[in-house]
């Protein structure tokens, strides 16, 4: 443990100075550097910056979108997924939709949803639920026939009843498939949030992305870029990766 | 009621072949009585029906015809208690020993507050004492195969079916199971049928050996094995029983097949 540490802290150390050597050579006209990148972004939490909006400003809104749509997206899938994983004749009737959703590219899905909706809040948000829940429902349906029917037979014989089957028996077979839609789908989402936001939505990380990109200001872009990455690795690592960990200890290798 | 703990009147169980057309009869008028208190087994080859009978007895497959009834202690008030132990553990692998356990008695809504001592009287019958908060991938087949019996028997069960319930375990590991069942069973005197494919198994563990034979399977012999238990597996008068049966059974196919 104490090792990977030192290893992780070393391999960002010698990034930023690989970093800090090529902006050097390049000119920070080009490449800005990371001491100047760093002192940006603190600048844009202090002092508000257009419309006198702080970053921490659009961090929330950005935040608050991508936990709307990836709550909704996650929920429809799940549900999705069961209903057809469950009940043969839903999955005959509208298992062959899911490709062709599976198919449409993203940034094409919120172009259409901007010609849908206009600029607006729901059309962006739209464009994220429409393009997540397909991969969130695909997850839950191979779960679901992965269920071990000896085991619910067991449940059977020992007279379990529904709720317990679900509660002991089912729930925990599908968790593999909920996380692993869970981590997809949370990478999707916050992708084409930043996307929406670049192109359509008022405020938000992304519209930062435009609104510098527009400026021609490199050291701003790369800015809000940076603290984008930065604050959907912790949310990934941080989070997400702790509650498989709990979730998991059953296991007697977590490959993790 | 007598003291029948298990009765079975002519069932019959039909199964759709291959292709869905027409059906293949897998048990036929099929009956078996089993004293309270009695091991039963039964013995046939592959693919007889035998696990198809205990999982008609356990109500996860339906049949044809016939009656199945079982007995309860309180004389047919209740719903029977039926332990089923099956060839594999079958058991949940993200529960706790305890709680694999304690799943069983939640289904059969037994009182909460006898969960604790139910829990700890049978993981010490089988062995396993101390084991509550282990995982069971971290066990042995073996130790999960013990997992396993522990909760059939916590529920204290009317019946208990056990499938094979050591074929697949290496032969040094079954024979120790073998013994320490017949030990468990001192203790705890459940009505047990036992369906095992080996003759040596079951006059080995039973007072009652009922022999069946391939489709439609039928009962073509009962004996009862009158060594006193606890046995020796080396005890003599075992072989000399498994010859006997041996011989028979070869006679009965043979005559099935002309």
């Amino acid at each position: 443990m104490k090792n990977q540490a030192v290893l992780r802290i070393g391999s960002i150390v010698s990034f930023l100075v690989l970093w800090w050597l090529a902006s050097q050579l390049s000119g920070p006209e080009i490449l800005p550097g990371p001491v100047a990148i760093g002192r940006t972004i603190i600048e844009n939490f202090v002092t508000p910056g257009p419309e006198d909006k702080t970053a921490e400003f659009h961090v929330a809104i950005t935040l608050a979108r991508i936990f709307v749509t990836f709550s909704i997206a996650m929920l429809a899938g799940i549900a999705l997924g069961l209903v057809m994983g469950l009940r043969r004749r839903v999955e005959l009737a509208v298992g062959y939709l899911i490709p062709i959703a599976l198919t449409i590219p993203t940034l094409l899905a919120v172009f259409l949803c901007v010609l849908w909706f206009g600029y607006s809040e729901a059309g962006g948000l739209f464009a994220v639920i429409m393009t997540v829940t397909p991969f969130v429902t695909v997850n839950m349906l191979a779960g679901t026939k992965a269920i071990d029917k000896e085991l619910v037979d067991m449940a059977h014989a020992f007279k379990a009843n529904r709720r317990l089957l679900i509660r002991k028996v089912l729930i925990w077979q599908l968790m593999p498939y909920i996380f692993a839609a869970f981590r997809y789908a949370f990478g999707m989402t916050w992708k084409i949030v930043a996307l929406a936001e670049t192109f359509g939505l008022k405020y938000g990380i992304g519209y930062m992305f435009t609104f510098w990109f527009e400026q021609f200001n490199m050291v701003q872009v790369m800015a809000w870029i940076i603290l984008f990455v930065a604050l959907m690795l912790i949310l990934e690592h941080g989070v997400i990766a702790r509650v498989e960990e709990k979730v998991f200890v059953w296991r007697p290798i977590h490959a993790l | 009621m007598s003291s029948n703990a298990v009765e079975i009147e002519s069932l019959s169980k039909m199964f759709p072949a291959p292709g869905g057309l027409s059906r293949f009869t897998v048990l036929e008028s099929l009956s078996l009585r089993i004293e309270r208190g009695t091991f039963a087994s039964l013995v046939g080859p592959s693919g007889c029906g035998k696990s198809t009978l205990l999982n008609i007895i356990a109500g996860i497959e339906t049949h044809d015809s016939g009656e199945v009834h079982i007995a309860t202690q309180d004389g047919g008030k209740s719903n029977a208690r039926i332990g089923y132990v099956f060839q594999s553990p079958r058991l949940l692998n993200w529960l706790t020993v305890e709680d694999n356990i304690k799943f069983a008695l939640e289904a059969q809504n037994i009182t909460r507050a006898n969960w604790g001592e139910r829990v700890r009287k049978y993981l010490d019958l089988v062995g396993l004492a101390g084991q509550e908060h282990n995982y069971p991938l971290k066990l042995s087949g073996g130790m999960q195969q013990r997992v396993a019996i522990a909760r059939a028997l916590a529920i204290e069960p009317d019946i208990l079916l056990m499938d094979e319930p050591f074929s697949h375990l290496d032969e040094i590991t079954a024979r120790k199971m073998r013994v320490d069942l017949m030990h468990i069973l001192e203790h705890a005197k459940p009505t047990i049928l036992f369906v095992t494919h080996s003759l040596r198994e079951a006059v080995y563990l039973s007072e009652e050996v009922y022999m069946m034979s391939v489709k439609p399977a039928r009962i073509f012999k009962h004996l009862r094995v009158e060594i006193p238990r606890p046995r020796e597996p080396e005890d003599p008068r075992l072989f000399d029983l498994e010859k006997d049966l041996v011989r028979e059974f070869f006679s009965v196919l043979e005559h099935d097949q002309r």
